[in-house]
Order: C-alpha cells, then sequence, then structure tokens
C-alpha cells in the first residue's frame, strides 16, 4: 500500500490537523494506522468515559495536546447533580507516570482539584497552555502552583469556572523571570487580586495577546494596563465603575487609541452605562464583541457603540438591546457570522425585549450568519419561515422560547412548521435547539431534512414515541441527543440499540424512560454505560422490586465506551 | 432559494406524506404556482436533488417501527383535527400525556448558566420594577454549585465605598435586620478596604468595619431611596427600608451632612 516511505507519509499526515479527519486516515491500512498513531500531536476525547488514560497512552504515545470533557450538557444548568463525576486526577496522574511531553491541557465540564493542578504544574517540563471551561473543584492555591511552577506558561484561560477563590497572591506566584505569557483570563475570578503584581505581569509578558480581568479589577488599574500592553488583541474590562471625564476615564482612553491591534472586547462585569464610549476609538476594528454580561448597560448605549462595528463577527449581548437594536446590528455588522442573544428578565416578565421581528431582521441583514442563540419571549412560523429563506446557512441553530409550551402567537399553531423550514433550507445545519409548542411533526421534519445534525436539544416537546424515532431513525450523523420534560419512553428508547454505537451520548430527563426499560437496553449493549441518576430515592429503585419495571427514571444518561462500567460513580448514580 | 412570498397571508402547506385513504389534512383549493414553489415538500423548491424513489425508502424507513399504532394514530388525529382549521384561533391545548409540566419554575430553566441568573436579578432591581425570582448559587464548603429556587425575591442592591473604586452587590433579602446588613457589609468591603489603603502591594492589616449605623464607626451606612433621596440607614422599620431602598452607599462619617446634600446631584450625573 505505501509507495512512499514513512517518513514521507507522515509529513503528508503533518498537514491533517482535524482529529475526525486524522482518525479516518488511521482506518485506511495498518501502515498507515501506525504512523498516524506515532505522529499524532492533539488529541481529543470528547467524553472522558469512552475511554481510559491507559488507552490514551497505548495509542498515542507522541502527544503534546489532550482535550476532554466530562459532564453531559445539561450540567451546564443543574441538571447533573453535584458529585456526579468528570475527575481529571487519574488522567494526569497517568499523564506524569509516563513520559508523554504534555503541552497543552483542554477540559470541559470537568472536575479539577488543587492536587491535579499542582501535579501538573511539577509534572511537565514543557507545559504551555492550561484551558479550563465550565470547570469546578478548584481554588486559586491551585492557579498558585501553575502560575509558580510552569516556566514556560503561555496560556492561562479561565472561561466560567466555579472557583474557590481564597483572595491570596497567586497572581504574585509568578516568577518575575517569567516573560512568556499570551493568554491571561481570570475573568471568572471572584475575588480581589493584586493589582500591582497584575501591573508587573503584564508589563513583563511582550507577547501578551489576550488580556481579561476579573470584575475586582477597577477603571484607573485598567488604565495602567492598557498604557503597559497596547500590542492587546482581546480585552476583557473587569469593573467600569467611574464618572464620566475622571482622570483615569481620560487616561484609559487615550491608552486605548494606541491599542490598534484591539480586536476583541468582552467583560463589563460591573459597568457604568457610559463606559462604553470610551471605547468608540476601536470600534471599527472590532471583530467580537461579548456584551452580555454588563446588564446596567441600556439599549441605546450599545446601540451607539455597535454602529460604528462594521468588521464585527461575533456579537454576543443581552436582550435589551431590543428589536430596534437587532436592526441597527442588522444593517451595520454585515460581517456577522455568529450572534447570541441572552435574556436579561428570566420569567416572561413582560418586559419584551426582542422578538421574532428582531430575529428576522438580522437574517435579512447579515448574509455571512451561521450560528445563533436567541431567547426570546415570542415566536412565530412565518418568522422561522423567512429566517430559513434569508439564511440558508445556518450551521447552528437554537432558539429559546422562554415559556414552555408556548405556540405560535398569532396563529395559536405549534411551530413544527417554523422549524421545519429551518431544516428544509439549511442543508449544513449540525446543531439545533428547538422550544415553543411543538408536536411530533417537526420532529418527522427533523429527520428527514436534518442530514447533517450531530447536535439535538429538546425540551418540552413532543407527543408520543414516534418523535423520538424520526428523530433516531433519520439523523444520520447524529452525535449528541439531549431531551428533557418530553413523553417519550421505553419504546422510543429501545427500537434501534445499536443506533447508540454511533453516537456519543443520549441524555433523557423528566420523559416516559422506565427502570425495566432501561435495564433491557443495557442487557440488549454491554457496550454501552447506561447511567441512572437519582438524586430523591436512591434505594427505592432496588427495593420495590415488584414494580421496578414500570417505575419511572428521572434522568437517564447512557454513552459508549470501551472501558466499561466507571469506578468512580457516587451512590445515586446507578450504571445498569 | 425563491424570494420572499409576495403574499404575506399565505402559510406553506403541510407535508402530503400520509397515504390518501386517511383524510389527516384538509389541502386549500386554491394552490397557485407560486405557493406550490414555497411548499415544505419533500424535494428541495425546484430542485431535484434527490429522487423521489429515494424519498420514498426515507419515509417508510423513518416510519418503519414497532410501535403499538393504536394510541398513536388517536393521538395524531387529535392533531389533525386542530391542524384542518388553521383559522381557528383558539389556542391549542398540549395534551401531553406526561404529567411533569409545571406551571411554577422549573429546574434547570430556561437554559442559561447561574451567573446569567444572577444578572438578570440585580438588573431588574435596579431599575425600580419589582425584583424577579431569581435562583441563588449556593455555594457550601465542598463547592455544591446547586441553584437553590429562593423562597422568596433575591433583592440585590448596588453598595459603593468611599475610597474603594470597587462597587459590590450585597443581597438584602439575605438580611433580615440593620445588623446582619451591617456585617454583609463589613465583609463586602473589608477586604478591599485594606487593599485600598496599603498600595505598596504587601499584605494590609484587615480592621472590620464597624459603626455603620450608629455614627460612632470611622464609616456611616447611607442609602438612595425609590425618590432619589439620601438617607441614613437605620431610621425606619426594616420592612419600610427593604421597600425603598434602590442603592447603598458607605461613607466617611466626617463627611456626613455634604455626602447627603450634595451627593445627589453627582449621581444623578453619573446615572445619565
Amino acid at each position: 500500500m505505501n509507495y512512499f516511505p514513512d517518513e514521507v507519509i507522515e509529513h503528508v499526515f503533518d498537514f491533517v490537523t482535524s482529529h475526525r479527519d486524522r482518525n479516518s486516515i488511521s482506518l485506511v491500512c495498518k501502515s498507515w494506522f501506525k504512523i498516524e498513531r506515532y505522529s499524532r500531536q492533539n488529541v481529543f476525547i470528547g467524553n472522558c468515559y469512552a475511554t481510559s488514560p491507559e488507552r490514551l497512552l497505548r495509542r498515542f504515545p507522541c502527544f503534546k495536546s489532550l482535550t476532554l470533557k466530562g459532564k453531559p450538557h445539561f450540567a451546564d444548568f443543574n441538571l447533573v447533580p453535584h458529585g456526579w463525576g468528570g475527575f481529571v486526577q487519574p488522567w494526569i496522574e497517568a499523564l506524569a507516570r509516563s513520559r508523554v511531553g504534555l503541552e497543552e491541557l483542554r477540559l470541559k465540564r470537568m472536575v479539577v482539584t488543587d492536587e491535579s493542578l499542582e501535579l501538573l504544574s511539577r509534572s511537565f517540563v514543557n507545559f504551555k497552555s492550561l484551558v479550563l471551561v465550565s470547570c469546578e473543584g478548584f481554588s486559586t492555591d491551585g492557579l498558585a502552583s501553575i502560575a509558580a511552577n510552569c516556566r514556560h506558561l503561555q496560556d492561562l484561560d479561565l472561561q466560567e469556572n466555579d472557583i474557590d477563590d481564597h483572595r491570596g497572591q497567586w497572581l504574585s506566584c509568578f516568577p518575575e523571570t517569567s516573560t512568556t505569557l499570551v493568554t491571561l483570563n481570570f475573568a471568572c475570578l471572584e475575588g480581589e487580586t493584586n493589582l500591582v503584581a497584575l501591573e508587573r505581569l503584564v508589563a513583563r509578558s511582550p507577547n501578551l495577546r489576550s488580556l481579561k480581568l476579573n470584575r475586582t479589577v477597577p477603571l484607573e488599574a485598567l488604565a495602567r494596563l492598557m498604557a503597559c500592553a497596547p500590542q492587546i488583541v482581546e480585552l476583557g474590562v473587569g469593573s467600569y465603575e467611574d464618572e464620566q471625564d475622571s482622570e483615569s476615564c481620560l487616561r484609559l482612553q487615550a491608552a486605548i487609541r494606541k491599542c490598534t491591534s484591539l480586536r476583541s472586547l468582552s467583560g463589563f462585569l460591573e459597568a457604568a452605562p457610559h463606559c462604553l464610549s470610551a471605547f468608540q476609538p476601536v470600534c471599527h476594528n472590532l471583530t467580537s464583541l461579548n456584551l452580555s454580561y454588563a446588564a446596567e448597560i441600556n439599549g441605546s448605549h450599545l446601540i451607539r457603540l455597535i454602529e460604528h462595528c462594521k468588521k464585527l463577527q461575533r456579537l454576543w449581548i443581552l436582550d435589551s438591546i431590543g428589536d430596534k437594536g437587532l436592526e441597527v446590528v442588522a444593517s451595520t455588522c454585515k460581517e456577522l457570522q455568529e450572534l447570541r442573544v441572552f435574556p436579561t428578565d428570566l420569567h416572561g416578565g413582560g418586559n419584551a425585549a426582542v422578538t421574532e421581528d428582531g430575529l428576522v431582521a438580522i437574517s435579512a441583514g447579515c448574509p455571512k450568519l451561521h450560528s445563533i442563540l436567541y431567547f426570546c419571549q415570542q415566536m412565530t412560523n412565518e418568522a422561522l419561515i423567512t429566517v430559513a429563506k434569508n439564511c440558508p446557512n445556518f450551521i447552528r441553530f437554537r432558539l429559546c422560547i422562554l415559556e414552555p409550551h408556548k405556540p405560535d402567537h398569532v396563529t395559536s399553531q405549534p411551530l413544527d412548521e417554523g422549524f421545519g423550514a429551518i431544516v428544509q433550507a439549511c442543508k449544513n445545519l449540525k446543531r439545533l435547539s428547538v422550544s415553543g409548542l411543538l408536536t411530533d411533526q417537526v420532529f418527522l421534519y427533523i429527520g428527514m431534512f436534518a442530514t447533517q445534525l450531530e447536535m439535538l436539544s429538546i425540551a418540552f416537546a413532543g407527543d408520543t414515541d414516534k418523535g423520538m424515532l424520526y428523530v433516531l431513525n433519520g439523523c444520520k450523523k447524529m452525535r449528541k441527543l439531549e431531551i428533557r420534560d418530553s413523553p417519550f419512553g421505553d419504546a422510543a428508547l429501545l427500537a434501534d440499540v445499536n443506533k447508540y454505537e454511533t453516537m456519543r451520548s443520549l441524555w433523557m430527563s423528566s420523559c416516559e424512560v422506565t427502570l425495566g426499560g432501561c435495564k433491557r437496553l443495557a442487557q440488549k449493549a454491554p457496550w454501552l454505560n447506561v447511567e441512572i441518576i437519582n438524586e430523591n430515592d436512591n434505594n427505592r429503585m432496588e427495593e420495590e422490586n415488584g414494580y421496578e419495571g414500570r417505575q419511572k427514571v428521572d434522568k437517564l444518561y447512557l454513552y459508549r465506551t470501551v472501558v466499561g462500567t466507571r469506578v468512580d460513580a457516587p451512590p445515586f448514580v446507578w450504571i445498569l | 432559494m425563491e424570494g420572499c412570498p409576495r403574499n404575506k397571508e399565505t402559510y406553506p402547506k403541510l407535508l402530503d406524506l400520509i397515504p390518501q385513504g386517511r383524510q389527516w389534512y384538509q389541502e386549500e383549493k386554491n394552490n397557485t404556482d407560486q405557493e406550490k414553489k414555497l411548499e415544505l415538500r419533500l424535494a428541495p423548491p425546484g430542485g431535484d436533488e434527490e429522487g423521489r424513489s429515494a424519498i420514498n425508502r426515507k419515509i417508510t424507513e423513518i416510519r418503519n417501527s414497532n410501535i403499538k399504532k393504536e394510541a398513536e394514530d388517536k393521538s395524531i388525529f387529535n392533531l389533525s383535527g386542530n391542524h384542518s382549521s388553521p383559522s381557528n384561533k383558539t389556542t391549542f391545548a398540549p395534551h401531553i400525556s406526561h404529567k411533569r409540566t409545571a406551571p411554577g419554575p422549573v429546574v434547570g430553566w430556561p437554559p442559561v448558566r447561574s451567573f446569567r441568573k444572577n444578572l438578570a436579578s440585580t438588573s431588574s432591581s435596579k431599575l425600580g420594577n419589582e425584583s424577579s425570582l431569581g435562583g441563588q448559587v449556593n455555594k457550601s464548603g465542598d463547592g455544591e454549585k446547586q441553584v437553590k429556587p429562593s423562597k422568596r425575591e433575591g433583592m440585590f442592591v448596588k453598595i459603593n465605598m468611599d475610597s474603594v473604586p470597587i462597587g459590590r452587590k450585597v443581597d438584602l433579602d439575605a438580611c433580615s435586620c440593620y445588623e446582619q446588613l451591617s456585617f454583609a457589609v463589613d465583609k463586602l468591603f473589608r477586604g478591599l478596604l485594606a487593599a485600598q489603603r496599603d498600595t505598596s502591594g504587601g499584605e494590609g492589616e484587615e480592621k472590620p468595619i464597624i459603626g455603620l449605623l450608629d455614627g460612632n464607626g470611622e464609616f456611616t451606612l447611607t442609602y438612595e431611596d425609590n425618590e432619589g433621596d439620601k438617607m441614613l440607614v437605620g431610621d425606619v422599620p426594616w420592612d419600610m427600608f427593604i421597600s425603598s431602598v434602590k442603592r447603598l452607599r458607605v461613607i466617611k462619617s466626617s463627611e456626613i451632612s455634604s455626602a447627603l446634600r450634595f451627593g445627589c446631584s453627582k449621581q444623578q450625573k453619573m446615572r445619565t
């Protein structure tokens, strides 16, 4: 099969970086499998329980970067109890024992401890990059170990983690000789930091590109930091609580004018309404803007800034921008690719800030839009059909109507037709979240048309098992299916057991599946881990033997795995 | 893709997938060519990428399942009952069989992260509306992170302190009396104040902030009520205070009179 020496093939493989493509390459022949596994640099493990550290090391002895994901997506909304799992410790221990030259670790929804961070910091001489997203279980002491021990650290990127802030001096733990930082993001920390140490660190890091501060870094410190780092590309503002025209404000404006490389702005965790005006000089270059934490900035200020952001590609905002604001976005941001509109009022309190009109305006004005997350209180089929016609390029379409079961507010019909139009028009749709009043019909449309769909989120939708069956039978590329509060039961769950081998995972909570159904599934598919999460009645499920077959399961999470039942499950998780 | 429909009132027709024997959907009589093109149908409009046979295969594949037909048929007939008269404005009552639809706050809904929920309740209390029901993230010592819906409405108000550039927020609902509020203020600002005072970067000595309510301490707690007036905290009954407070400020006791008189307009300027 090989016409070239291995080194040549390996060199060719170097140009293939996507892990999916590399997985495909490995399947061509034994020789390619061998060459590929020794040359793989970046390993991606989408479910840490699908495999084990030992198997990872056996197959890829030479990797430099590891990405691991732990808890299922619904853990973000507190549907997965604390202690469920996703511990990174065994992985770090195994990697530390081996001779892997780990340089980068990216974790999502995993439990990380200070002990893990300390071990990590001491075990890998060339460690460069730590990215933690939605993780928990550690404190600033762990960060101190990383700062102190990783001599070549380039990236410390903490996104939306739950960190126990000991208000210590972790920033001071970066040695004076440390000058390699490229990314420093500690926006999710709640406590005070040593501002002097921070300033000194930034001043001695000429390669610093991304700096995202937390809410306790005040305006005057921000002004000084930006004066030391005019090369900054991404900035996360911490606190901006000062009077307009104060001295700090003026100094900040002067510093910002020199930041000609600034492309991304975020943060504003504590913000005075006028704060955005200081950033006017740089808006015309901005490609990414995240104001979704700035609840105090009202719509008109947002609009005044966005009017000048002609190059914006990514925009995350709150719905306080309103339909009018979205119209401004539509007419200004012709390069927009990704939009997220988050809710300010979570309980439909009548302040209908954005409606279907805003969504339609965006779809009409932004030809490059391919990803959207939109929270609103009302929607119509007509609007969705119009959006589908305007924007057939969606890759990710997530619509969340705040009130469950809410129909089309004009016709009172279910929103089946609207979502049907989306899946029919958007041939490249990979991710979809549906909401509002939906019958089995919408799932028929999804099964028929959403051929590329990989992730589907369903809540309060459908009427019968047929709905789920349409999806399982139709969406050949489905990888992650998550369902809550929908009337799908054992019949749908058990119809095609082999389907789950082609998927990463299935989550079903508050549905109609029974314990008996889950047991039958586990029997038929030993290569699946079928987990029942039952916080309330730990032992009741086992005791009532006569009725257990029909007892409804509160939370079901199943996933394919090559390593069998995991050993770290807590008592409230029952693996069948 | 075709352009937008000229006739905005026309809704696309429903899929005609069901065998002819069953009258599940009533087709409208006046189907113009234009409308036909925009119909939601099996093949992409104007194109013919998938052959008819392939689509038929797909339909049988999707609908080939070992489920009881009776129950489903009944429910689909119910569905059709509503669909057959699209002009009927009566609300479609969901006849879902499962019992879990709860009218009140539902766990994990809407699907936003916990820290975004706190954001919402803060902003609405600021706007002077009644505080919205927000879940409070409960952080116990072992890092437990369950969102427990609060029994009463959470009420976060902003609080600033003289000589400290960083503002904080305090949950008045977590306090039931002035003394607890005073403790909360101390907890929020003790570290910040110490950091402010010791700007050389070393560890500052943290002194407790006391005497906020009786005028004896270095600092005094004041607030701005819903009419924009600045008042000393502690004069009115707690419940009355709660219902009228909009934001708090810790000022130097030595500057009480000037702060209460002149601070007002300065604050107003900041807000616009």
